[in-house]
């Protein structure tokens, strides 16, 4: 008896699998890259969503393997439930790679519109947040791309690659951009994506059956925001000299000079620095301090590597360039932008909470006029695996 | 009945549960919202005030160790103040066990499931509850002894996965805040965590084999949940940092949400989430079991057993209509419930230690009958 009903029961679980709650994936369409433009104060959300039957390892036919869907609202949300008249499907955000927020968008402040991304229950915040740069976020998500059918993939990976062996890109997720925007004392930045090509020819299939394809999407430099607003752009080195102060640098390559003309080249493959607040006689004072290890990856000069001299001159030239990057990086972000993109102001808080209290309300004005220490130092440098170049033995 | 006896092993347990019960899951972002970046420190300073709390509790227990709560109240106050008191005692009991039906399910439909309705969530957790309830006490501490070993498993992975992401700038400046604010948000923790513990009062030491020990197994068993919750409150506040901490409305689950370790180990938050449902089931569990017992003996019946489906069905009812939506439960939650469980939990025991003070003698003469 006791056997027959625990049966039944057993059998009447079957019916319960999530009554209210089930979905079944053949009921949505996932989108992995989210696109938002504001269009006459209203929302145009566009969303890349992925062709199942395209992307599966069985044959496909040839269609592109994403497509786009897109629709406009007074609030990001309701234009984002407002596709599914044009989408057959339930768009499904939970595996949402990248949003690209139009540069115009950026300009006019961006927080209203992250809201629901931090608030939906769907959304995990770990995806990177771009700017379209001087074009709109759908014209990015048109683009096919080669490699990674999905162009999203190829945004997401790219960033991703770029932030680590390259570091004038900043990965921004969406936790670190809503902490940047509500932190006192650091702003935001977000890197920018182009389009580089035609952007009709970008959104056919016949634009990756080439070798280089017309239309490609590249990642830009680096945006500076004040509060929630896109103020402008750094410079390729001023992006570097940002990664350098804000420690987020993995890996990189820098070209420096040779003492008697001809560049070096230097991979950095260790990279650490500090950011120190201090308060000196009333005022607020920064001290950066960097280590590196570095590599000679690429010799274009006359240089002696057998001596050890030569390597204390290379390491001397590593942290002067260095040194005169970083302070050009934050003199032009003091001057032009009065904006804290690296976090001195959040360095003074831990250093000397009790000043940070009374200056924190006019930090912006304190920020332009900020006296900035920097300490580069160049610890392990490795040659490769040739002594000296063979170039001194052309030349000679 | 009486014969039920757990063993202080068992009790450790129990304890450790209705500890970090409901504060794992809420508790560092109540913290983080007053003491910013020092809410690690107000964690230590709520835990070593309800370690006094529950010194106090296991003084009065002691001084009667073959009565329930219930029963010291009659004995102590008489019979006709000694039950009002009860009946307070009973109505907190089964009050928090609705807020703990509302707790679960409303975790469930914000991060899970939003289209479940609230009621069924209600009976599917009061199902397995008023089914333990019915078995025993002896069942739910062999079953707690179990699944121990899972929460701590569980509490362990999310705390090594996540320690990587882990930022000691966070955590600077420390002590800003001072030291008021820092005491003034550790009550939330005192009152949640030690001050209801008061129900506990039902099953110790009367059902507890071996009492001497029982009294350490209390102790500890909230030293540890405390640390648990410690803990996680520093693991919000380094990863998260205090601000994000502060806004999440579960940053344990958020925690659990970022945990990507090689980009292999992630999106296990379904898994994690576990964690928080043993620990909010043993706590309904014991509220639950209090305010089952309570009524027993504050009519005097004979057997708790009848009672326990009429008063599950109650708490469901309850556990709807208490708490409008989710704003209003955590204002209340961190006003009036305090309030509440500081004048049951806390002034109504020292009441009694101190009325127990005065008759003394008289409780000496004669040796408990029960």
């Amino acid at each position: 008896m006791m056997k027959k009903c625990i049966l039944i029961l057993l059998v009447l679980t079957l019916f319960l699998s999530g009554c209210w709650d089930r979905r079944e994936l053949n009921e949505l369409s996932i989108t992995m890259a989210l696109g938002i433009d504001k269009v006459k104060n209203e929302y145009l959300v566009s969303a890349q969503v992925i062709v199942p039957s395209e992307v599966s390892m069985q044959a496909s036919s040839g269609r592109s393997a994403v497509t786009l869907y897109q629709a406009s609202g007074e609030t990001v949300y309701e234009a984002f439930r407002k596709m599914t008249k044009d989408a057959p499907r339930k768009i499904y955000p939970g595996h949402l790679r990248i949003l690209v927020i139009s540069e115009e968008l950026a300009k006019e402040g961006i927080s209203e519109s992250l809201d629901l991304l931090a608030r939906d229950w769907e959304l995990r915040s770990d995806f990177y947040v771009v700017i379209a740069k001087d074009l709109t976020a759908s014209e990015v998500l048109n683009v096919t791309t080669p490699i990674e059918s999905i162009p999203a993939n190829k945004m997401f990976n790219a960033l991703k690659t770029s932030e680590r062996i390259w570091a004038a890109t900043e990965g921004v997720i969406l936790d670190d951009l809503l902490t940047n925007l509500t932190s006192d004392g650091k702003e935001a930045v977000l890197t920018g994506i182009k389009v580089i090509g035609d952007k009709e020819l970008g959104s056919s299939k016949q634009n990756v059956e080439s070798i280089t394809p017309s239309t490609r999407i590249q990642y830009d430099h680096l945006g500076v925001f004040k509060e929630d607003r896109l103020v402008g752009w750094l410079t390729e080195d001023e992006g570097r000299g940002y990664s350098d102060i804000t420690d987020t640098v993995e890996k990189t390559v820098t070209a420096i000079s040779c003492p008697k003309g001809g560049k070096i080249a230097i991979e950095i493959f260790d990279f650490d620095s500090t950011i120190k607040g201090s308060i000196n006689k009333g005022e607020p004072e920064v001290d950066i301090h960097i280590q590196a290890k570095g590599n000679v990856g690429e010799v274009q000069c006359s240089i002696d590597l057998t001596k050890p001299e030569s390597m204390n001159e290379i390491q001397k030239i590593y942290e002067k360039e260095m040194k005169e990057l970083i302070e050009q990086t934050i003199n032009t972000v003091q001057s032009q932008y009065e904006s804290d993109i690296f976090g001195f102001g959040e360095a003074i808080h831990r250093s000397n909470p009790k000043e940070w209290k009374e200056m924190k309300e006019h930090w912006d004005e304190k920020f332009a006029n900020l006296t900035v220490h920097v300490h580069v130092e160049m610890k392990d440098l490795r040659i490769g695996t040739l002594n000296n170049s063979f170039l001194r033995k052309i030349e000679d | 009945m009486q014969n039920v006896k757990i063993n202080p092993y068992q009790y450790l347990v129990l304890v450790i549960f209705f500890t970090v019960g409901t504060g794992i899951l809420i508790v560092p972002s109540a913290l983080a919202a007053e003491a910013k970046q020092d809410a690690w420190i107000a964690a230590i300073v709520g835990i070593g005030i309800s370690m006094l709390v529950i010194w106090l509790f296991t003084t009065i227990a002691l001084w009667f160790p073959h009565l329930t709560y219930i029963q010291i109240n009659e004995k102590v106050f008489g019979k006709w103040i000694g039950k009002t008191v009860s009946v307070l005692f009973v109505i907190m009991a089964t009050y928090y066990t609705s807020s703990l039906l509302y707790y679960s399910a409303t975790f469930v439909t914000t991060n899970m499931m939003p289209n479940t309705p609230l009621v069924a969530l209600h009976i599917l957790m009061i199902g397995i509850v008023v089914m333990g309830i019915r078995l025993g006490l002896e069942t739910i501490a062999r079953s707690a002894e179990i699944l121990i070993v899972v929460f701590v498993a569980l509490f362990l992975i999310l705390a090594v996965f996540i320690s990587p992401q882990i930022k000691f700038e966070n955590l600077q400046p420390v002590y800003e805040v001072g030291t008021k604010m820092i005491f003034q948000s550790s009550i939330y923790l005192v009152s949640s965590s030690s001050v209801n513990a008061i129900v506990l009062l039902m099953i110790f030491p009367v059902f507890i084999n071996k009492v001497k020990q029982a009294r350490k197994s209390f102790i500890i068993g909230h030293l540890i949940g405390g640390i648990f919750i410690f803990l996680l409150t520093f693991l919000g506040v380094s990863v998260l940092g205090a601000e994000d901490t502060a806004r999440q409305i579960y940053p344990g689950y958020e925690l659990a949400k970022r945990i990507s370790v090689g980009d292999f180990v992630q999106r296990i938050e379904g898994l994690m989430g576990s964690l928080w449902f043993i620990a909010l089931y043993f706590k309904t569990v014991l509220y639950f079991y209090a305010s089952v017992l309570g009524i027993t003996q504050i009519l005097n019946l004979r057997d708790y057993r009848p009672l326990t489906l009429p008063l599950g069905m109650l708490a469901v009812i309850l556990a709807l209509v208490i708490y409008p939506n989710v704003v209003y439960q955590k204002v209340v939650e961190q006003s009036i419930e305090i309030f509440f469980s500081v004048f049951i939990g806390l002034f109504l025991p020292l009441v009694l230690a101190i009325v127990y003070a005065f008759r003394k003698n008289k409780f000496k003469q004669e040796p408990d009958s029960s």
